[in-house]
């Protein structure tokens, strides 16, 4: 069943349009800044800066924080809101049905593949920004600047090794998935209800620009560690490339993933088992 | 035809929830202030603006348009703006309204004057009920605003504001955030004249905004270029109107790009819908 779906969906061009304008946008963030001001330092998250023709692996954390805030967002929930809804779309969602499968396992199987396809987005911007980081600027150690640390008496600059780097790029690439996990199961939640799958990608959209729109709000800040996404939620992943690593918002912000995770996939599945296909 | 058009709108729960929410944004960010320790010194915008709450319900409208000028409200306007035209035609009734013996430009602008007083009204139920809810709740007195930009621990910038000026400012401020909307609201206008789902001219004015935040100097400084021409990025600039000296150098710039994106984007809009096949 995930191998049939999974053939499915790879073969959607429209799928392939995503990776590449996600790939492409990387690379274009990269050639601006290598023409305009490759040696203005540049924000990674709240609290690092780091200057990007110091190192080609600059790039990929400078592409996975421009695109944090609208285009990953936007690419989970498009393959997390085409999933069901696209089949419903398409009328073919009944014949899928009608297979001697229990609706169960054609969930799990959709959802199984949207969440590798999401993956598989999030990997493909932090991939462009590296290769095109790489070839732009080199493979340097790369100098990341602890703003919060820095002070008069402390530099806070810590260095990686191009090794090093490597491997943080790599967690920096999970940690920011996990931080799409909610946005993923609103949208999967969206696409079980509706037919439409543009609505369905709204949604996921909808609830992550709703979540950061009330964390905005003054007065509201008890609600901020328990909004699916918050600014400060969002650039957590910045925190793997401090040295020392501090680790301890991890946990609550897996928390609340899994916590929103459980309720939407929850109602998604019982939705979908009961639900009357219409389409 | 505007009355027309605009006793259609008004007859519709839509346009009621929309500003009913709007207006409850206020209440309950207030009973939030309220609960959650009115006494802090809230900072406000990038500026950044530093008040207590709990010193005058003035406060409230400034931290109101402050948290929903990115967002909330463009979606307002974008809600008014999108379902004008494309409205009409996910009801099917689009082709039964432009066989009316009047020409479809003013079928056109009497949808877009209905829309676009609609979205004034919801910016101004934003500050109106915000004043009002806020005084309520802390009193309209004067307010003391600590520039935070210029001010150091031992020279507090404060600037206090009378409650006449305090009116004029957040009228000012009201003005500003409304012409901010023009964007947003002429490309809303412009997608709802092209498809036939509201929804998907509602999601491309919040996609203006959004867009405008990536591409955003703020944040991304590399991308200075285009910084100028995206619409929505100096929509914080009428924070500084609660500084002294205010620094609005910025005002004329952004003001001068609102108009540029709703003269081109309502200039598609006609041009669109006057030649387009109504099927629906």
């Amino acid at each position: 069943m995930i191998s049939i779906e999974l053939v499915k969906q790879l073969r959607r061009v429209s799928y392939w349009v995503v990776f590449g304008i996600l790939a492409g946008v990387s690379g274009v963030v990269t050639v601006i800044i290598g023409l305009t001001s490759g040696g203005t330092p540049e924000r990674i998250g709240t609290f690092g800066s780091v200057i990007p023709n110091s190192s080609g692996f600059t790039m990929a954390a400078i592409a996975l924080n421009s695109l944090l805030l609208f285009l990953i967002p936007l690419a989970v929930a498009i393959f997390a809101g085409e999933s069901v809804a696209g089949e419903a779309s398409w009328g073919s969602l009944r014949y899928l049905l009608a297979r001697p499968v229990s609706r169960k396992r054609v969930l799990t199987s959709k959802v199984v593949v949207a969440g590798v396809l999401a993956l598989a987005a999030v990997c493909t911007v932090s991939v462009a920004g590296l290769v095109s980081g790489l070839a732009a600027f080199g493979w340097h150690p790369l100098s990341v600047i602890d703003l919060q640390h820095a002070s008069p008496f402390a530099s806070g600059v810590t260095t990686f090794s191009p090794l090093g780097a490597l491997g943080r790029v790599g967690l920096a690439t999970v940690v920011v998935t996990g931080t799409m996990i909610s946005t993923f199961s609103f949208a999967i939640l969206c696409s079980v209800v509706t037919d439409r799958p543009f609505s369905a990608v709204a949604g996921g959209v909808l609830l992550s620009f709703v979540s950061r729109a009330l964390d905005d709000v003054p007065g509201l800040h008890a609600l901020g560690p328990w909004l699916p996404i918050t600014d400060k939620g969002a650039s957590l992943w910045t925190a793997v490339f401090f040295q020392p690593t501090d680790l301890s918002s991890y946990p609550h912000l897996a928390a609340v993933q899994v916590a929103y995770a459980a309720a939407f996939l929850g109602a998604a599945w019982i939705l979908f088992n009961r639900k009357d296909i219409l389409s | 035809m505007i009355a027309v058009e605009w006793y259609k709108q008004f007859r519709r729960p839509k346009t009621y929830a929309a500003l009913s929410i709007v207006a409850a944004f206020s209440v309950i960010l207030t009973v939030a202030l309220a609960a959650t320790g009115s006494g802090q010194t809230e900072f406000v915008g990038d500026v950044p603006l530093l008040m207590t709450p709990r010193a005058s319900g003035f406060s409230v409208p400034i931290i109101a348009l402050s948290s929903t000028m990115k967002f909330f409200l463009p979606l307002a306007v974008s809600l008014f703006a999108g379902e004008s035209v494309a409205g009409d035609a996910s009801w099917g009734s689009l082709r039964y309204v432009v066989a009316r013996p009047v020409s479809r430009g003013r079928v056109l602008w009497s949808k877009a004057a209905v829309a676009a007083v609609l979205s004034a009204i919801a910016v101004l139920t934003l500050a109106g009920s915000a004043v009002v809810v806020g005084g309520v709740a802390f009193g309209w007195h004067p307010l003391g605003v600590v520039d935070g930009s210029t001010s150091t621990p031992g020279h507090p910038q404060v600037d206090v504001i009378h409650v006449g000026a305090m009116l004029g400012h957040l009228g000012l401020s009201v003005l500003y955030v409304g012409a901010g909307m023009l964007s947003i609201f002429a490309v809303a206008f412009f997608l709802s004249t092209t498809t036939r789902r509201p929804l998907v001219a509602v999601a491309g004015g919040v996609a203006v905004t959004i867009v405008s935040r990536v591409f955003n100097a703020d944040y991304l400084p590399g991308i200075q270029v285009v910084n100028g021409y995206m619409p929505n990025n100096d929509i914080d600039l009428w924070q500084h109107l609660f500084t002294r000296p205010a620094d609005l150098s910025g005002a004329p710039h952004f003001l001068l790009l609102q108009a540029v994106y709703f003269v081109v984007f309502m200039g598609l809009a006609h041009w669109w819908f006057t030649r387009k096949d109504v099927l629906d």
